[in-house]
């Protein structure tokens, strides 16, 4: 049972007042004291939250305790000292910019949040909240965090444990959850993103778009809508590629932005038969080391209903057997469906959709349709073309070109959705000079 | 599809529309279609329904060859289409005359299920006992009040075909229809109606039928006594999911209608036959309300992780087989829950729910939109 307080616009106030009033201690840290504090609170979680601790998260999520558990290891570099520090480094081409104006060829500039920002968080996957929350702290910008309604324990405790950490950062950090977009909280919301200089949301894209339409125009809003993540796999050059492919898929339970549903396969449907059923195995395999979390009857139904509908679309076009198949759990805690890619649609639960691809060039031109979704493309076994794949795959709007083991946890300083994770909170000013060109 | 499986699918539907038109569930009922209640007739019949589906629809047999290796003995056994199929593909044996869309529940109007119906005879044969006997027992006229579309302004809607089957019957004396895609409800019409002392027929979606006891507020617009409510469908999402039983008893209050004079209808444009919870005058309370289909119809609920068939009783995923399908297809997987009650009745438990939120990977649904 999910409580949380009534709304209240003097609490709101409260709070946002807190914290921009919190704004100048933050902003008066040093990269290296901040780097410190918010990479030592991160350390000092994932040396571990207690088993009770992964359990409560774990329930909340819908995830099994060992995909809970695997999850915060996964995620750990990113909320670690040398994670955050890499980060800054990596984003920033002078992070001292952060701390004051720095010399920047023939001007000074200056690397500022905008004020508070009004974080929203998406759905289940534990630490997402924290991971965003960690960014708005390091670009020096309080935040007022409503984390995804599978979120709220871990973002709960990250913020207890970062208030203890250092008091500067006590006033710096509220967590808050609400349903978003209810009836009795559309003048909270309204209130809030009018009270804010900035705004994080990740979600649905009706969400965004709510929220979008609501954000004053003068208020920086940075948008992550939902993403699909794809793998491309040549099983020649790449033995390991079921394992690493079953592991992209099942991590996080597929709800991941990073998450793979989609593989296309450089082999022939005989080929192709023989790496499914191999991913299948793989994937039974990791039912039992990498449990899936609770499946909904609607997910179930609508799994049921896409893999069934895809066999329909392909008895049309007058496919035969060879060029389709369906390996799947008995209990439906895995799927894996070989089929064409104008059936395809993401299935989530551990589904991985693979389609047999002659070449290179088939794999590019079926992923044109999701060019505005794109976001993580795996790649194992490529072994000729690689480069050419990279650039054409940029070209589609695939913003992390990775390999396929690697996919699930990506780098602190990886360019999430095509942006710098810093960069985006950040507001430059500059120094001009008198007399300097 | 050769000349000889059209004719003998077009044989099989006349033959089905002869079957189906003569029952009318009475406890005397000897009709042929009456007989379709034992379970080894309805077998026979369905199992030859189903070969002449085989023959005459090349996706269809294609798709249960792609999907179960043995071949089916029992209607049981026909690996049922999903609803979903309807928005990508025509399942059709021959020419359709009408296509019947649906409103777009998940959807969207982007990329609606359509039904490509052969034989508008047979939506009829298979509808009107089911009407008839649920909704026009006990009177000799009624005034038809419809807050479903009329079938000239949503051509391609079955509810609103079906509509039209009813305003044709010779118990209605009158026909007012007050839905309009652009003017929304006619809520004077309606009044009107009220006031006529004529018993009414209203018939209503559950979203139409919120929107006008909305417009009614407090006022009380009791419809003379024989009259009789039937409503339909859900909420589509576009309102607040409102009780079943808080509607009937806003019904009652502002239309002066006993619950018993309420029934609910289940129908989707995917399937020809509708199953009823009620006889208009005799439905019991809601709570010991089930659902059920004429004899032409056999439901089975399966276990949403493996479609397997599960007893009686138990909840799971609905999957109909209907006769009257005979020139689309007769097995359809739906999306709703329910279980199957000992003597074919069906608890329907709404919608299989959703998933919750799951983080920022692209859902499903915005494939099916």
């Amino acid at each position: 049972m999910l409580r949380y307080p009534k709304s209240d616009l003097h609490l709101q106030r409260q709070i946002i007042g807190s914290l921009r009033h919190a704004r100048r201690a933050l902003t008066a840290l040093s990269n290296a004291d901040l780097v410190d504090i918010l990479g030592s609170v991160g350390e000092g979680l994932l040396g571990g939250p207690n088993a009770d601790t992964i359990e409560l998260i774990a329930r909340e999520a819908d995830l099994s305790i060992q995909m809970t558990a695997a999850v915060l290891d996964g995620m750990a570099p990113s909320w670690s000292r040398d994670g955050l520090a890499r980060l800054l480094a990596s984003d920033l081409a002078a992070p001292r910019s952060l701390e004051s104006f720095a010399e920047a060829g023939n001007r000074r500039i200056r690397a500022l949040a905008p004020g508070v920002t009004l974080h929203f968080g998406a759905g289940s996957v534990p630490g997402l909240t924290a991971t965003s929350m960690l960014r708005a702290l390091l670009a020096r910008s309080p935040v007022l965090v409503k984390p995804g309604a599978g979120d709220i324990v871990l973002t709960a405790i990250f913020a207890r444990a970062l208030h203890r950490a250092d008091p500067r950062l006590a006033d710096a950090v509220a967590v808050l959850y609400w349903p978003g977009g209810a009836d009795g909280w559309l003048e909270w919301e309204r209130r809030g993103l009018a009270a804010v200089d900035q705004v994080v949301v990740y979600g649905r894209n009706e969400t965004i778009e709510s929220i979008r339409s609501r954000t004053p125009a003068t208020t920086r809003l940075v948008e992550h809508p939902d993403r699909l993540g794809v793998a491309i796999v040549d099983p020649a050059g790449d033995p390991d590629a079921a394992s690493a492919a079953a592991r992209a898929v099942a991590l996080f339970d597929q709800r991941g932005c990073v998450s793979t549903h989609l593989i296309l396969l450089l082999a022939d449907a005989a080929g192709a038969r023989a790496w499914c059923g191999e991913l299948a195995s793989q994937l039974a395999e990791l039912g039992s080391t990498l449990p899936p979390g609770p499946t909904s009857s609607g997910e179930l139904s609508r799994r049921h209903q896409l893999a069934r509908a895809a066999t329909v679309r392909i008895a049309a076009g007058g496919a035969s057997g060879g060029t389709i198949g369906y390996w799947a759990s008995r209990r439906a805690r895995w799927a894996v469906i070989m089929g064409p890619i104008d059936a395809f649609a993401p299935v989530g639960g551990r589904t991985a959709w693979v389609v047999p691809a002659a070449d290179i060039e088939s794999c590019t031109s079926a992923l044109a349709p999701f060019r505005r979704v794109l976001q993580t493309a795996g790649v194992a076994g490529v072994r000729s073309g690689g480069e050419r794949l990279c650039e054409e795959l940029a070209a589609l709007g695939a913003t992390r070109i990775a390999p396929l083991a690697q996919v699930p946890f990506p780098e602190p300083d990886w360019l999430h959705d095509g942006a710098r994770p810093l960069g985006e909170l950040i507001r430059w000013g500059e120094v001009r000079q008198h007399g300097r060109p | 599809m050769t000349a000889a499986t059209t004719a003998a699918m077009a044989a099989m539907v006349a033959e089905l529309g002869e079957i189906l038109s003569g029952w009318t569930g009475s406890n005397g009922d000897s009709s042929a279609a009456s007989r379709l209640g034992d379970d080894s007739a309805f077998d026979r019949l369905a199992m030859r329904v189903h070969e002449a589906q085989r023959d005459a629809n090349p996706t269809l047999r294609r798709y249960w060859e792609l999907v179960e290796d043995q071949e089916p003995t029992t209607w049981a056994e026909v690996p049922p289409v999903p609803t979903s199929a309807f928005r990508d593909v025509a399942i059709v044996s021959g020419r359709a005359e009408r296509v019947f869309r649906t409103s777009g529940t998940t959807g969207g109007s982007e990329r609606r299920g359509e039904h490509h119906v052969a034989s508008v005879a047979l939506y009829r044969a298979a509808a009107r006992p089911g009407y008839r006997r649920h909704l026009l027992g006990q009177v000799s006229s009624l005034r038809l009040v419809s807050l479903i579309p009329r079938p000239d302004r949503a051509p391609d809607s079955s509810l609103s075909a079906m509509a039209g089957f009813i305003a044709a019957e010779p118990e209605i004396v009158d026909s007012i229809w007050t839905l309009d895609a652009d003017q929304g409800i006619d809520v004077a019409g309606v009044r009107r109606a009220a006031e006529n002392g004529q018993p009414v027929l209203l018939l209503a979606t559950a979203f139409s039928l919120v929107h006008l006891l909305d417009e009614l507020g407090d006022e009380h617009a009791p419809l003379s006594r024989g009259s009789r409510l039937m409503e339909t469908g859900g909420f589509k999402g576009r309102v607040s999911e409102v009780r079943r039983g808080d509607l009937y008893r806003r019904a009652g209050r502002s239309l002066d209608l006993d619950q018993s004079q309420i029934v609910n209808e289940y129908g989707m444009t995917e399937l020809l036959s509708q199953a009823y919870d009620g006889v208009a005058g005799k439905a019991p309370p809601l709570a010991d309300r089930c659902h059920r289909f004429p004899p032409w119809v056999r439901t089975s609920a399966l276990d949403p992780a493996t479609l397997a068939p599960l007893p009686n009783g138990e909840p799971g995923l609905l999957a109909h087989f209907d006769l009257a399908n005979a020139a689309s297809v007769c097995p359809i997987l739906t999306e709703d829950l329910g279980c199957v009650l000992p003597g074919r009745g069906v608890r329907l438990l709404g919608r299989a729910p959703g998933a919750p939120p799951r983080g920022c990977s692209l859902p499903a649904e915005r494939f099916l939109t």
